[in-house]
């Protein structure tokens, strides 16, 4: 047997880091990170095979949830461990690199736009916060149909299917307004906001649709405080539930396409 | 830095805690999966690798995440939008056909009147 060819899993690019925690740390089916340090940037990088890292077989991988799931997971681990020891900037899922030389040299391309990345987000975590509208609008016992209009009618029937779509726009609205104002309060005490597309009910496996989902960057001191603003914000909002999560590490705010 | 034995011992097992864990929602206890991966398929810093996978060419993806994670919009983007017109998987496309439907047989109802109207 011949032995498989490796490459490097990139799970993300950090400074500050203190190599001796995350050294020996477990990245990926056992495999021990390592450090790959690029002027004042440090690489966190793990040893992955090709036979299942490679071309053909990881497009064929990421067909399976179960096996996705495994990646995703291990990746997010390791980006929770990095966030904890310096400062930190994800790459996306299943960055693959030949060797440490190839991972050097795209983090040189790169450096100015790394450097700035873990510039906005040095000392700030990212909290999820997610509105769903709560319970069904306002429903007409029976909708009012013109009284000139014969009951049982075509028009009178078009007339109640008109009237529930201008109750669904309706509500649609009133929760477009709610989630606006909740994006506003909290995206006003952070340091940037995002939102990011509300999740499919499917998913989420609530029947109440996903008003919002919004990310927040907040320093590290502040969360405890943000956190205490979201419940209040939930208390003045009583036709909505509010779910807040974090902190996270700056997914969603170290990226290379600047705010 | 004085970190505590037990942060550095197993820094790679580390999860994020929920703190919806109060009166707000009663959640699942470990981040779930759809909240990882709409982090770390759409998120972070996007570099080509040496290994070139496009993520937005997998199948299940496709399915499975894309549609329900991913952006939506950003899959309309890209021209992948036969979902829309799928009915088992647009709930939109769904309440079109029920409303249809619906339109439908109110329309053979009225039709069947006339009918016997015409023939009479």
């Amino acid at each position: 047997m011949t032995a498989s060819l490796t490459g490097l899993y990139f799970f993300a690019v950090g400074r500050g880091l203190d190599a001796s925690v995350l050294s020996g740390a477990e990245g990926i089916d056992g495999a021990p990170l390592q450090i790959v340090e690029c002027q004042d940037l440090q690489a966190v990088v793990c040893a992955v095979d090709l036979d299942e890292f490679g071309g053909a077989s990881l497009a064929r991988n990421l067909e399976d949830l179960n096996w996705l799931e495994r990646v995703a997971r291990a990746h997010n681990d390791v980006v929770f461990a990095v966030a904890t020891t310096g400062t930190v900037a994800p790459m996306r899922l299943v960055t693959i690199c030949a060797g440490e030389s190839s991972v050097r040299d795209r983090i040189e391309a790169l450096y100015d736009d790394l450097s700035a990345a873990l510039d906005r987000v040095e000392g700030r975590r990212e909290w999820s916060v997610k509105v769903h509208a709560s319970g069904a609008p306002a429903e007409q016992p029976q909708d009012r149909v013109d009284s000139n209009v014969e009951v049982g009618s075509g028009a009178a029937y078009l007339q109640r299917k008109r009237a529930a779509a201008d109750r669904r726009r309706a509500a649609g609205e009133r929760s477009l307004h709610v989630a606006d104002e909740i994006h506003g309060a909290l995206a006003a005490v952070s340091v940037a906001a995002r939102q990011l597309p509300p999740q499919d009910p499917r998913l989420t496996g609530r029947p109440e649709p996903m008003i919002l989902n919004g990310a927040y960057l907040i320093s590290i001191d502040e969360g405890p405080a943000f956190r205490a603003l979201v419940e209040r914000v939930g208390e003045s909002h009583p036709d909505a539930s509010i779910e807040v999560e974090g902190p996270w590490p700056p997914y969603s705010f170290a990226t290379l396409d600047a705010p | 830095m004085t970190e505590s034995p037990e942060a550095s011992r197993s820094p790679a097992t580390s999860r994020p805690y929920r703190t919806s864990a109060d009166q707000y929602s009663a959640g699942p206890a470990p981040a779930n999966l759809a909240d990882i991966l709409e982090r770390v398929l759409d998120k972070g810093i996007i570099i080509a690798g040496d290994i070139k996978v496009n993520l937005l060419d997998i199948e299940l993806l496709t399915i499975k995440i894309r549609l329900l994670i991913v952006s939506v919009d950003k899959a309309a983007e890209m021209g992948i939008d036969w979902w829309r017109n799928d009915p088992m998987l647009s709930s939109q496309a769904q309440d079109l056909s029920e409303e249809n439907r619906e339109l439908r047989e109110r329309l053979a109802e009225l039709e069947s009147g006339e009918r016997t109207d015409e023939q009479a």
